[in-house]
């Protein structure tokens, strides 16, 4: 896969476009440009020309994440002097696509302009463009009508097709599609095409049909956008950087909504562009985490989707077993035909604790004790999984070892490339691996699913257990995985119990899970915030001086806003104000440099050498979760957290911002507002 | 007797299943062979089944060939994954189905598959 740099991207869940930025697509084999919907790319080309020129950009408007405007002239960039024909591409994405062209004529004679659309459709999966294979085993098919033009794939009983018209009279080949326009001076011309995506089954009937039908118009979505942002909480800060990236993450959180099939319509989000829109486990929770105080709409469903597709049997393709959350759900072919195990694929060794965690944060904000009854039995059989199947070494932790060796994950914790784990010297441990933050996330679960047992399924037998065993491993984990000499834990334990000692961020959500010691926060924060892991924007993934630590390793190096934002989070349980400010305001400072947009990772580079955020290469934007960290950033600098049935806040805030105030925050009390000032006679402690 | 109509049988036989203890609707099975076509129904009242031969409408219909229900009552095949390339065909309510499809048994492990250049970002 590589790199494309300047693309344009209309986005509507897991339908979505990306071109360069005239509006053409020009795809190869290992780019994710195109037209995707279902995990598969329906166009992979869609070139305008007029005259046989090829257009260049002078203005591209996507402020609206499901439309795009492109102000075109033609012509290369280099020779362009002046245009007497200039013309508009409009764009809008919903379950299918609609475009528009324009073309205007300002010049003081007659004009003949041949407009052409060169199209292609591969079908490609989104695995295929991964992992850069050019071979389909079904057929392609080309269908060229007078006022059609139908494009296909089949392979067996699979059938995905596109058909484009046009509302003007068009030649169609199989091809391209092209009008011959005569513009008078001073005259426009315009077109609209319609591309339709289906997935078609034998019978004729549109797979996608269901969540089509259950569509609000298309003509609402700006209005259904508006609304969603003003749902929020309003946000009123001297700090524009910060409103920037509130107000960018709340449309991105809106254009990564989708309805999965089984759904009914309701929307859960996807987990990023342009690789992961579907559904992961993991993404999904931790974003749901991150915006309950902003956008708590999002997490009923998405608990619910998750619950209802649990694991009930064991499945060594699917790495399925009873009570386990998955990981992936996708709709492309490689899952269609079982060369990805992704129907779904339960491969996390996180998702299931997380799931629990969410279900009493929700609560806990929510009041919303009716969800935790109806999601009781599910509850239970997550943390009968954690018991029964996740202890693979028998040492009273969860731990992985895939069971898929041939398409299954290797790492599956929230790191899940191939390197992502490894000792300060660069080895890799074996299997079954236990990483420390699943371990967190187990001891939070216990804890919180402790007070669910006690106060809404009243049932103290089951609370007492938890208690006891959340208090047990707690104690086991402190012992095996913290390392004295160093002073920060153990990333995992080795499949011999050999604890591994690099030095990762991994060690930041323990605090966030609560499983530190108090007295021991402090030294795990000093290593966070020091110069080895503390880039000057965030935490890296992997400290310097670690064998494998590299700026630009997607897990050995990177910044990752969202791992950054529950580390923040986790200092400020330990009330570690001033190391939880720091991160909050290098993070968001660092959204400035992707204009609010906060990529899934950037470069970890130090920020006094580069002075800017540097792009990783292959990094996913929009990411549902880093979408999220600005918000829980904002809880952050806050101190936002349900007690009893108010909303407490403790504000703290760095000297970049002089005043925070988050008007309307929803929860259980209704509606509540609350502010934070910087106060400038309280000088950031120094790590 | 196919192992289809053993699979009901047994389902008939269990009478109550405590995965789909939050689940009401009926789903209809139509499974067109050689011999025409030929249906179970099941109706689930918070867990409780009733399986019957009877046609009729339903909350979910599920439409396969003979062969590809022997597959998913032995084992042999992703339900999900059938649905998504158009060999199981669900009218309805899909999450109904798929509830249903909890009942069927796992999956035979698979035989080898292609192993990708690497591990895979996720």
């Amino acid at each position: 896969m590589k790199d494309v740099p300047g693309t344009v991207a209309c986005i509507d869940g897991n339908t979505f476009i990306v071109s360069d930025s005239s509006g053409d697509i020009e795809s190869s084999t290992a780019a994710p440009v195109g037209l995707f919907t279902v995990d598969t790319r329906y166009l992979s080309r869609w070139v305008l020309t007029l005259n046989d020129e090829r257009m260049t950009a002078l203005s591209v408007d996507d402020s609206d994440y499901f439309a795009a405007a492109f102000f075109l002239v033609p012509g290369g960039r280099m020779d362009y002097v002046q245009a007497d024909v200039s013309a508009i591409r409009r764009r809008r994405i919903d379950a299918d696509l609609t475009e528009s062209i324009t073309i205007f004529n300002y010049g003081e004679r007659p004009r003949e302009v041949a407009v052409r659309l060169e199209v292609a459709a591969d079908f490609a999966d989104i695995f295929e463009i991964k992992f850069d294979v050019a071979d389909k085993t079904g057929d392609l098919y080309t269908e060229v009508a007078r006022d059609e033009l139908r494009l296909g794939y089949r392979r067996d009983t699979f059938h995905r097709e596109i058909a484009i018209t046009a509302d003007k009279p068009a030649t169609f080949t199989a091809d391209e599609i092209r009008f011959a326009v005569r513009l008078e001076p001073g005259t426009d011309w315009s077109v609209e095409l319609r591309a339709e995506m289906r997935s078609w089954r034998p019978d004729g009937v549109d797979l996608r049909a269901g969540p089509r039908a259950l569509r609000s118009d298309p003509a609402i979505l700006p209005e259904s956008l508006r609304a969603w942002v003003a749902t929020a909480p309003t946000l009123d800060t001297d700090s524009a950087t910060l409103r920037q990236a509130y107000r960018r993450s709340l449309v991105d959180l809106a254009a990564l909504r989708f309805a999965p099939l089984s759904l009914g319509g309701a929307t859960v989000p996807a987990a990023g562009l342009p690789w992961f829109m579907t559904l992961f486990g993991r993404d999904s929770l931790l974003t749901c985490f991150q915006t309950l105080p902003f956008t708590p709409a999002l997490t009923p469903p998405t608990l619910r989707i998750l619950a209802s597709l649990q694991g009930a049997r064991t499945d060594d393709v699917l790495e399925e077993d009873p009570g386990r959350i998955l990981h992936e759900l996708r709709y492309g072919e490689s899952a269609a035909f079982e060369e990805q195990p992704h129907s779904p694929y339960y491969g996390t060794v996180d998702a299931t604790p997380l799931f629990v965690v969410l279900l009493d944060e929700y609560e806990r904000w929510s009041g919303d004790t009716a969800l935790v009854r109806e999601l009781e039995p599910e509850a239970r059989a997550a943390l009968t999984w954690m018991a029964r199947h996740a202890d693979l070494t028998g040492a009273g932790y969860l731990s992985y070892q895939r069971r898929n060796v041939d398409t299954g994950l290797e790492n599956q914790c929230w790191k899940d490339s191939w390197d992502s784990i490894s000792y300060a010297d660069g080895r890799l441990p074996g299997f079954p691996r236990s990483t420390c933050e699943s371990q967190g996330y187990a001891y939070d679960a216990k804890v919180r699913a402790a007070r669910l047992a006690r106060e809404i399924w009243r049932d103290a037998d089951l609370a007492d257990r938890l208690e006891r065993e959340a208090a047990e491993l707690y104690e086991r984990f402190n012992r095996d995985f913290w390392l004295e000499e160093r002073g920060w834990y153990a990333v995992a334990l080795d499949s011999d119990g050999t604890p591994v000692d690099s030095l990762t961020s991994n060690i930041g959500h323990l605090l966030w899970s609560g499983i530190v010691p108090p007295e021991r926060a402090a030294r795990v924060a000093e290593h966070l915030m020091s110069p080895a892991l503390f880039s000057g924007w965030g935490v890296r993934t992997l400290a310097e001086g670690q064998s494998r630590y590299n700026p630009l390793g997607y897990h050995t190096g990177t910044v990752w806003p969202f791992d950054n934002s529950f580390i923040a989070w986790g200092l400020r349980r330990y009330g570690l104000t001033d190391a939880a400010c720091r991160i909050a305001e290098g993070i968001i400072e660092a959204a400035a440099f992707f204009e609010g947009r906060l990529p899934e990772a950037f470069g970890g580079f130090d920020r006094r050498t580069t002075r800017y955020p540097v792009r990783y290469p292959t990094a996913g934007s929009p990411q549902a979760w880093s979408s999220g960290a600005p918000l829980l950033l904002l809880r952050t600098l806050l101190g936002l957290d349900p007690h009893e049935d108010h909303l407490a806040a403790i504000p703290a805030l760095p000297a970049t911002f002089d005043h925070v105030a988050l008007l309307d925050v929803p929860g259980r009390w209704g509606r509540l507002d609350a502010f934070a000032r910087h106060r400038p006679d309280h000088p950031p402690d120094t790590y | 007797m196919t192992s289809t109509d053993a699979f009901f049988d047994k389902l008939s036989a269990m009478g109550y299943n405590a995965r789909l203890g939050k689940v009401s609707g009926s789903v209809r099975i139509d499974i067109r062979g050689d011999g025409g076509l030929r249906q179970w129904r099941i109706d689930i009242d918070r867990g409780h089944l009733r399986v019957s031969r009877d046609g009729g409408p339903a909350s979910a219909v599920i439409t396969c060939s003979e062969r590809t229900a022997e597959a998913m009552v032995t084992g042999g095949m992703n339900g999900l994954a059938a649905i998504n390339r158009g060999e199981i065909l669900v009218d309805g309510e899909l999450a109904l189905a798929l509830q249903l499809g909890r009942l069927f048994p796992a999956r035979a492990q698979a035989g080898a598959r292609a192993r990708r250049p690497d591990g895979g970002a996720r």
